[in-house]
């Protein structure tokens, strides 16, 4: 079973003004399987449409047509939503709660039984132990993303979704998130990331989807990227320019 | 069950960290406690002025509070996103918005408890002969704040904007107090469209009258059936609101 299927993929944004409705593509048509235990990054520049195949997946966003299904189960069903762990690409979190709070508050609503034991347990891991009892509003951009890593793995999930996980990081804490990626694999997790960042894509992935503008144009497997065909930034650039002859800037 | 159990629990804290919520509940004590000025003032009936002003700053600081937070309940939580954390576990929308819903409730109504332990005190220092039916006009005034809060959710979740919510929540409000008018003039008008209008509204308006207990102290026998009537009025009203709410809840996108 695959852990992530899609099929005819397609999410139109409607936004009604006063007089008129306004249409934004989202994405368009995506055809893409994850299978179990791989890595799979899904590439794209910023608007590509990275955010919303991930709203998508999670059930956050019901698609415009088309579907797709996780463990195959229906996408934002609890039973689908069960298996997943999810680090949003900005770290939402109430300010006003404690590390250890809201942490347990994911915990229960999870739905796990040992709770106190299995956040002291994760806040031990992502190295927050000192601040467990300090309110978020006092984090620093770091230690929140920290607390993200931990509400995703609360629950052992097998399915871990992480919208731009290294986006914004500092080299030491890009070389943490990178470890931890490869370990959950080797433990047989699933990962789905999103990231424009094509060296830390192609260290870690798998598997790579190429978006531009809403499509999928191109999906790779590791091997064509190492060998000959040349590197993954070539390829994606050259995908990426060929759909954007019209509105590049000429230099 | 226990989902539902959890997210009341942190939708309680949430509101009891909250500045504005202590600046209500404030107010409503300094207000209360201003009102033994007139009590000084006053002469023969000064309980009884100290009594209906109480019970009508009580409910009045109660509903402010209610208004806004039902409006921002979810809304607050869409623009700032901190839904999705919620969204993507295994919780149902409906359990998050009963939840949500049952957590400002709870604390409101500790709000309203703190105003009134305040409030019973004074009466009963001031020579209040204590009795049943103070509970029980409290009762009926959460009742209210209980149907005004599913209306401030529902138009929250209707219209996506705070300020329309907000106003619109006002509006009925006041024309809740105003049924009884609302209906006559239903009956009474022969020209069709008003007529229409007016009995939509007497049926869509909750009618808000059934819960002024305090205009009615002085009735005997008023607390018969009248108030199981009120009370089982006000959760229809509120389940009948909420249904509503849930059901384009579970339509939205995040
Ligand atoms: N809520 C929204 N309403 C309207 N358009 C949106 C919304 N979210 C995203 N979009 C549009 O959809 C496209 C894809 O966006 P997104 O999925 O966020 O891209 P990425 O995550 O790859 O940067 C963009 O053109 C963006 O403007
Ligand atoms: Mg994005």
């Amino acid at each position: 079973m695959l852990a992530i299927e899609t099929s005819n993929l397609t999410k139109v944004y409607r936004k009604k003004h006063l007089t008129r409705t306004a249409l934004t593509r989202g994405v368009e048509g995506l055809n893409l399987s994850v299978d179990k235990g791989e890595i799979f990054g899904l590439l794209g520049l910023n608007g590509s449409g990275k955010t919303t195949t991930i709203k998508l997946t999670l059930g956050l966003l019901r698609p415009t047509s088309g579907s797709v299904t996780v463990f195959g189960e229906r996408a934002g069903s609890t039973q689908a939503l069960r298996k997943i762990g999810y680090l949003p690409e900005v770290p939402y979190f109430y300010r006003y709660l404690t590390a250890k709070e809201i942490l347990s508050l994911y915990a229960r609503l999870s739905g796990l039984d040992n709770v106190a034991e299995r956040v002291e347990h994760i806040i031990d891991m992502v190295g927050l132990s000192q601040k467990r009892d300090k309110q978020l509003a006092e984090f620093s951009k770091g230690m929140l993303q920290r607390i993200g890593i931990a509400q995703s793995l609360l629950h052992d999930p097998e399915l871990l979704i992480y919208d731009e996980p290294v986006s914004g990081l500092d080299p030491l804490a890009m070389q943490e998130m990178r470890t931890l990626l490869l370990k959950l694999k080797s433990r047989g997790k699933t990962i789905f990331l999103s990231s424009h960042l094509i060296s830390e894509v192609e260290k870690i992935c798998d598997r790579v989807g190429i978006l531009v503008k809403g499509n999928m144009v191109r999906t790779l497997e590791q091997s064509q990227w190492t060998s000959a065909e040349g590197s993954l930034e070539s390829i994606f650039i050259s995908e990426v320019a060929d759909s954007a002859e019209t509105d590049r800037m000429k230099l | 069950m226990k989902n539902i159990l959890s997210i009341a629990r942190y939708t309680l804290v949430e509101n009891i960290r909250n500045k504005i919520f202590y600046v209500l509940v404030f107010f409503g004590i300094i207000i209360i406690a201003a009102s033994l000025l007139l009590v000084a003032l006053g002469g023969e009936q000064q309980i009884r002025v100290l009594l209906d002003f109480g019970l009508a700053a009580i409910e009045f600081f109660a509903l402010v509070t209610v208004c806004f937070a039902a409006v921002n309940l979810a809304l607050e939580e869409m623009q700032s996103k901190t839904i999705y954390l919620v969204l993507t576990r295994p919780v149902s929308r409906a359990h998050y918005l009963i939840g949500r819903y049952a957590g400002l409730l709870a604390a409101v109504y500790s709000g309203m408890f703190l105003m009134a332990l305040l409030h019973a005190g004074l009466l009963v220092f001031n020579g209040f002969e204590f009795n049943l039916r103070y509970p029980l006009a409290l009762l009926l005034s959460a009742e209210k704040i209980t149907i005004i809060g599913s209306v401030a959710l529902f138009f929250s979740l209707f219209s996506s904007s705070a300020i329309s919510s907000i106003s619109f929540t006002v509006f009925f409000w006041v024309l809740g107090h105003f049924s009884e008018e609302i209906r006559y003039l239903g009956n009474k008008v022969t020209y069709l469209v008003p007529k229409i209008v007016a009995k939509i509204a007497y049926y869509t308006i909750p009618n808000l009258q059934y819960f002024n207990l305090r205009d009615f102290w002085d009735v005997p026998g008023i607390t018969g059936g009248w108030i199981p009537a009120a009370i089982i009025y006000g959760m229809l009203y509120s389940v009948a609101c909420m249904t509503l709410s849930l059901w384009l809840f579970s339509n939205k996108e995040f």
